[in-house]
């Protein structure tokens, strides 16, 4: 029996207290294209930079041939044979083609003095491209290239080593067209002929039943699926079952009583927004959260921002508490009454060496301020300390910069902000990314206590979020809206609607 | 205490830097005992004066994080607007305006290609401060404006005094007071923080961020026209020299302040002005030429970057940690 082209035995990887992977065991056979998958934070983009030489691995064992390696940095894998295509590869904008594909070895004996030789290296890089069933210009610089074309100029370029054995690829299609993933897909079948083994990162299932020989599935750090594509066809398993485990359902509060829906609050239709969504419509009532589940690259975040005045629509109407709006900007937005809790609350939400009151104050400085605009500022430190009290903020301190809290209170911070708007829509982008467990019950609890006041929606790429925290529901699946009349789904109709863009029946 | 003088790092800061004024007046003192004559004093205070104005309009700059580097020529071109209006027989009240105007003309015009259409604000700012020094020529092809100097009253605005202070310092501290509570006590100053900390933040959270960007640059524009007013007072003519000397002081003052106070504000900018100002006219009264003093206090100004900049901060720090144990870098690359 031949070694297989890469095995990993037991490999564990610890990030401070946390263990990004546990015990993970791994074959790559020879001459294989195999799929990694995993949610965002399950331990895939660990385990190739590991296998790449990026990071070392704490405990375990890795061979490449049957020979066991240690690699102690990305130079080292590739003296191995084993190569990595970033998800965005770094070739020089200004270089060509060719140029990218043997930058930094230009010449077989370089040294300081050696020249680079351009009609030779472009003699090379040809007669590599001819080896695979694809047609490029390389003497193109990179900067006039397509998506597809620089991704196959990463790939020979780290092919160009000519003794790789393994390619690793990570998530090469994000940038994708459909038309160009054929192209792409036809490299990788050659590869794979050719006897080089592929280990391919997605989110993308369709992808996988379609280009993969194996599959393997992370979660939480452990590999808790390993088989044959033809497996999964076979007995019918749900992969994204495996990604996503079972859901989490005690943190949610309760749903809310039928005869506690209210009048209309926002209704909207037809939005659309260049290259995002397209014709979204839905309804929301006082009294009842309406949860979006999307990937990303769903629309879901561009269709909170659309709502919030962030990012231009095309068409349609948006229409809040009777009124036509069409906000152009968060000002207008936040004027009209909607409030946005934005995705990364660092970059988009919170001013962080400024206190709590700072923050809490800052979407609604008329009110935070009387006469000649001058800030109210006992009346300030009052509001944000009933706030801060009701959202059980730890530490309690408002003087202190935000940059001081844990993720989970900082999020309260910005949810206090936007209870200090007093807005008429709360719309929550990923409430709860980097938010403890604690934490995170306590931000469900709010929502649901918002929404008696006020109409709630929440957009998220965990789908047991988006359902669990829900009256109902609809998915955003590649800029489509994905939903059942009635809007009353289980759980994994919403799942499958959001990562195979298909409404089922169950 | 710390709300008092808005010092987030504490009171602590704020005596560190009293401190430190009274180490360097008595090393000074030391070295020369007329320094803390009231003779001295009070150049001292007339000087800060000019520095301190155009420090404060620098100091909106730097909050909303962006440079002016434009201000030297500006206050340039307005001293001999004004000079020019002055010696063709106009009042005050209509040359000291014009040259104001010019100031904020300057200022809205850096304003609004920084901010709305997204120029690099230094390169702009060497641009138009290169233009306006060189429009400053034209009124007179160089020449120096005296005319009707003496008569027009301007030279009054150095000489007034107001409770025993130079008319000039009492203004000075006037404007901080009035700029302070602006900045620290109103919702438009607030914007100016938030526009600066994080933009999108602040966008998001619906301030008008562009607006206030270019409000600062505005700014920036009319400070450095009072400052360059009170040098005309005081020299009594209007030279295409002028407001040349203004651009390191009001940076020194900008940045050792907030070095001293631990972030960019009204207070922190007074602070460093007046350390800066005492320097420089110690290092005068001690007879140490301007091109030595000028080495010291730009090098005082590196350093005030130095501990202004959180990356420098994070690098010398990160130095620092190569002396803890193995397990905490561990935990840091996570």
């Amino acid at each position: 029996m031949t070694a297989p082209a890469l095995r990993a035995r037991a490999i564990s990887k610890r990030f401070g207290p946390v263990n990004a992977l546990s015990d993970v065991d791994f074959v790559l056979e020879t001459g294989e294209v195999h799929a990694l998958l995993g949610v965002n934070g399950a331990g895939k983009s660990t385990f190739i930079k590991i296998l790449s030489g990026v990071y070392r691995k704490d405990e375990g064992s890795i061979e490449v041939g049957g020979e066991a390696i240690d690699c102690r940095d990305p130079k080292e894998a590739i003296r191995h044979g084993i190569a990595t295509v970033q998800q965005h590869p770094e070739l020089v904008a200004d270089f060509t083609g060719y140029e990218n594909i043997f930058l930094g070895r230009e010449s077989a004996r370089s040294g300081l003095f050696s020249r680079i030789e351009r009609t030779d290296l472009s003699r090379r890089a040809n007669a590599l491209l001819k080896r695979f069933p694809v047609d490029i210009d390389l003497s193109k610089t990179v900067a006039e290239m397509s998506a597809v074309e620089r991704e196959i100029v990463a790939i020979l370029q780290a092919l160009a080593g000519d003794h790789i054995r393994v390619l690793i690829l990570d998530e090469p299609t994000s940038t994708l067209t459909e038309v160009e993933k054929t192209v792409l897909f036809r490299l990788i079948d050659t590869l794979r002929h050719g006897g080089i083994s592929v280990l391919y990162i997605t989110h993308r299932l369709e992808e996988v039943m379609e280009i993969a020989d194996r599959l393997s599935v992370f979660r939480g750090g452990r590999m808790v699926a390993s088989m044959p594509v033809a497996d999964v066809k076979a007995k019918n398993l749900s992969l994204a079952e495996l990604m996503l485990g079972e859901a989490l359902e005690h943190v949610f509060p309760a749903r809310a009583e039928t005869d506690a829906i209210g009048e209309m609050v926002l209704a909207v239709r037809g939005l659309t927004a260049a290259g995002a969504f397209s014709n979204i419509g839905f309804e929301l009532r006082r009294g009842e959260i309406l949860g979006i589940f999307g990937l990303v690259g769903s629309g879901a975040d561009e269709l909170a921002k659309a709502l919030f005045g962030a990012i231009p629509i095309e068409g349609g109407s948006v229409v809040l508490k009777g009124h036509t709006i069409a906000p152009r900007s968060p000002r207008e937005a936040l004027k009209a009454g909607i409030f946005l809790v934005p995705g990364d609350r660092r970059v988009e939400g919170l001013a962080l060496t400024e206190t709590s009151i700072f923050n809490i104050t800052l979407a609604n400085l008329k009110r935070a301020s009387g006469a000649a605009g001058i800030l109210k500022r006992a009346g300030n430190r009052t509001a944000s300390g009933e706030f801060a009290a009701r959202l059980a903020l730890s530490p309690p301190n408002l003087s202190m910069p935000v940059s001081g809290f844990s993720g989970g209170n900082q999020q309260k911070i910005v949810v206090a902000k936007g209870l200090f708007a007093e807005a008429d829509v709360y719309i929550f982008v990923e409430p709860t990314v980097g938010v403890d467990i604690g934490a995170r019950a306590k931000l469900y609890g709010l929502m649901r206590e918002l929404s008696r006041t006020a109409g709630v929606i929440v957009l998220s790429s965990d789908c047991d979020e988006a359902h669990g925290i829900a009256d109902r529901t609809f998915a955003l699946y590649k800029g489509r809206q994905i939903a059942s009349s009635d809007g009353l789904q289980t759980r994994n109709q919403l799942l499958m609607a959001g990562i195979m863009g298909e409404l089922h029946r169950d | 205490m710390t709300r008092t003088f808005t010092l987030p790092a504490g009171s602590g800061r704020f005596l560190a830097f009293l401190l430190l004024v009274v180490l360097v007046a008595m090393a000074f003192t030391l070295a020369e005992p007329r320094f803390l004559s009231t003779q001295n004093m009070s150049a001292v205070t007339r000087h800060m004066a000019a520095n301190g104005l155009a420090a404060l309009g620098l100091t909106f700059v730097v909050i909303v994080r962006k440079f002016d580097l434009s201000f030297a020529g500006t206050a340039c071109f307005a001293a001999m607007t004004i000079g020019y209006l002055i010696a063709l027989g106009q009042p005050l009240w209509i040359a000291i305006p014009a040259g104001i105007v010019v100031g904020a003309a300057i200022g809205a015009f850096n304003g609004v290609v920084i901010s709305y259409f997204r120029f690099p604000d230094i390169v702009t700012t060497i641009a138009t401060g290169s233009i306006a020094a060189g429009l400053a020529f034209v009124y007179s092809n160089g020449r120096t404006i005296f005319q009707n100097f003496m008569s027009s009253g301007i030279l009054d605005l150095n000489d007034a005094r107001v409770f025993g202070y130079s008319l000039s310092f009492v203004f000075l501290l006037g404007l901080y007071a009035v700029a302070w509570f602006f900045m620290h006590r109103t919702r438009y100053g607030a914007s100016f923080y938030a526009t600066g900390e994080n933009p999108v933040a602040a966008y998001y959270s619906g301030v008008p961020t562009r607006l206030y960007t270019m409000l600062a640059f505005v700014a920036c524009g009319v400070t450095c026209v009072f400052a360059v007013l009170l040098i005309l007072a005081e020299s009594g003519t209007a030279d295409t020299n002028e407001g040349a000397n203004l651009l390191m002081p009001a940076y020194a003052g900008v940045f050792l302040g907030t070095a001293l106070l631990g972030r960019t504000s009204v207070m922190a900018t007074l602070a460093g002005t007046f350390l800066i100002t005492m320097l420089l006219d110690g290092f005068s009264l001690l007879g140490i030429p301007f091109y030595y003093s000028d080495g010291v206090v730009s090098a005082i100004l590196l350093a005030g970057v130095v501990f202004f900049d959180a990356r420098l901060r994070e690098f010398l720090s990160d130095i620092g940690s190569f002396l803890q144990p193995a397990s905490v870098k561990k935990e840091k690359r996570s």
